[in-house]
């Protein structure tokens, strides 16, 4: 497993060099990860393949505009993935006739985030950076496993709640009584790290 | 000064990309104006790159690279751009400001929906079915008393009011379910004008509210 220091220098040499090699080592490591959150999210397989090479066409085109500043490796990869994921499903949900103004967005088009962020992100919002990844994956682990698993589960699923309550066979008012709970621990958790 | 910001649970929603394109417009406005919520949004996304991480593989293609190094070489073919044309929208009152996140959306003239209140429909490109509009209503009106199915979110863009629970000012954030029956009624501080997206029609209380509410579908 890659360190984040290497994950970070394999994204430079891509965007500084376009090295085939360390694009191919970030391909290993992500695309079969990227396969199977996409696929936990509710994709068929072949389209949670396509989309995860997708994701990494993406990661060569943009790598330049990587700032490990402010994301590490695995976020910004996370973010593309799901742009791509949150795209694939407007569009297969678009009647025929939709209008080509509709048609001429791209995936990262829509993002709040990226929409709501015109400006040099001020001082708060300076990021995890990527050095700092040790420190979240501590956070995570303090979590309880079930707000873990039910964190996790938040991320994978498109009706996520549904299922998760579902699968865990507890009321919907109490899975989003949990998520709530354990986005706010982990946000205190996070918060904790960076002041 | 924002009061009232998203709960930790739709920031969630925003990182994990599975808000409805709707509610992720009104989630947008409010992360315009609050850096706090940016940030903890950002902090979520942290903790889907975690995820990632942790994820256990599964397995790709046996040619999965070699042809993802063949597409890499592909210039991507240009999107053929609509001509700009600007996007029809009503007026706003000096000073206020469309949010960023409705930028491909083009919205109504104002409606009459009651004295003093008025309504424009959002037509969100990437999701038809969206139900989203603007709320304008006059200084000191009140909306008539209701309550949701599903979920209300709204963005106060300008002005203020009232709703039995709390007070609401510009960039004030507010999340409704089937347990808030409210009556938003405005201060006397101005106009107020609301970005709003609904899950299904609000249920007002009363004949006459309840007319109205069908003839503007909100």
């Amino acid at each position: 497993m890659p360190t984040s220091d290497e994950l970070i220098e394999l994204v430079n040499a891509v965007a500084l060099r376009s090295d085939r090699g360390a694009f191919s080592a970030l391909f290993k490591h992500f695309a079969p990860r990227i396969k199977a959150y996409l696929m936990r999210s509710g994709m068929a397989p072949e389209l949670a393949e396509e989309l995860a090479q997708d994701t990494m066409v993406n990661v060569w085109r943009k790598a330049a505009s990587f700032d490990s500043e402010r994301a590490q490796v695995s976020t910004w990869i996370f973010t593309i993935a799901r742009n791509l994921r949150v795209d694939h499903f407007r569009r297969a949900h678009l009647p025929a006739a939709a209008d080509d103004r509709s048609a001429a967005l791209g995936a990262d088009d829509l993002d709040p985030l990226t929409l709501a962020v015109h400006d040099a992100p001020g001082p708060e919002e300076e990021m995890i950076a990527g050095r700092r990844e040790a420190a979240v994956r501590n956070a995570l682990r303090q979590l309880a496993p079930e707000q873990r698993q039910i964190l996790w589960m938040s991320f994978y699923d498109e009706q996520s709640q549904t299922r998760i309550s579902d699968e865990l066979d507890i009321p919907l008012g109490t899975v989003k009584s949990r998520v709530r709970l354990a986005a706010t621990h982990l946000r205190r958790l996070l918060q904790g790290i960076e002041s | 000064m924002i009061r009232h910001h998203p709960g930790d649970e739709l920031l969630l929603a925003c990182a994990a990309g599975t808000l409805a394109a709707g509610e992720a417009i009104v989630l947008g406005a409010h992360l315009e104006g609050c850096a706090q919520c940016r940030a903890s949004v950002r902090l979520f996304e942290a903790a889907g790159g975690t995820m990632l991480e942790a994820i256990e593989p599964a397995l790709m293609l046996p040619e999965a690279l070699a042809s993802t190094l063949a597409n890499i070489d592909r210039i991507p073919a240009p999107v053929a751009r609509p001509a700009k044309v600007p996007l029809r929208r009503p007026s706003l009152p000096p000073g206020v400001k469309w949010p960023r996140s409705l930028a491909h959306c083009a919205a109504s003239r104002w409606r009459w929906m009651g004295p003093g209140m008025r309504w424009s429909r959002i037509r969100v490109p990437h999701d038809p079915a969206a139900k989203l509009f603007l709320l304008r209503i006059g200084a000191g009106k009140s909306l008539a008393k209701h309550t949701h199915r599903g979920r209300e979110l709204t963005h106060v863009m300008c002005g203020s009011f009232h709703d039995g629970r709390a007070l609401f000012g510009a960039g004030d954030f507010d999340a409704a379910d089937e347990s808030v029956r409210h009556q938003p009624v405005l201060e006397s501080d101005g106009e107020c004008i609301c970005l709003a997206s609904v899950q299904s029609p609000l249920v007002f209380d009363g004949m006459i509210a309840r007319w109205v509410g069908s003839l503007v579908g909100i």
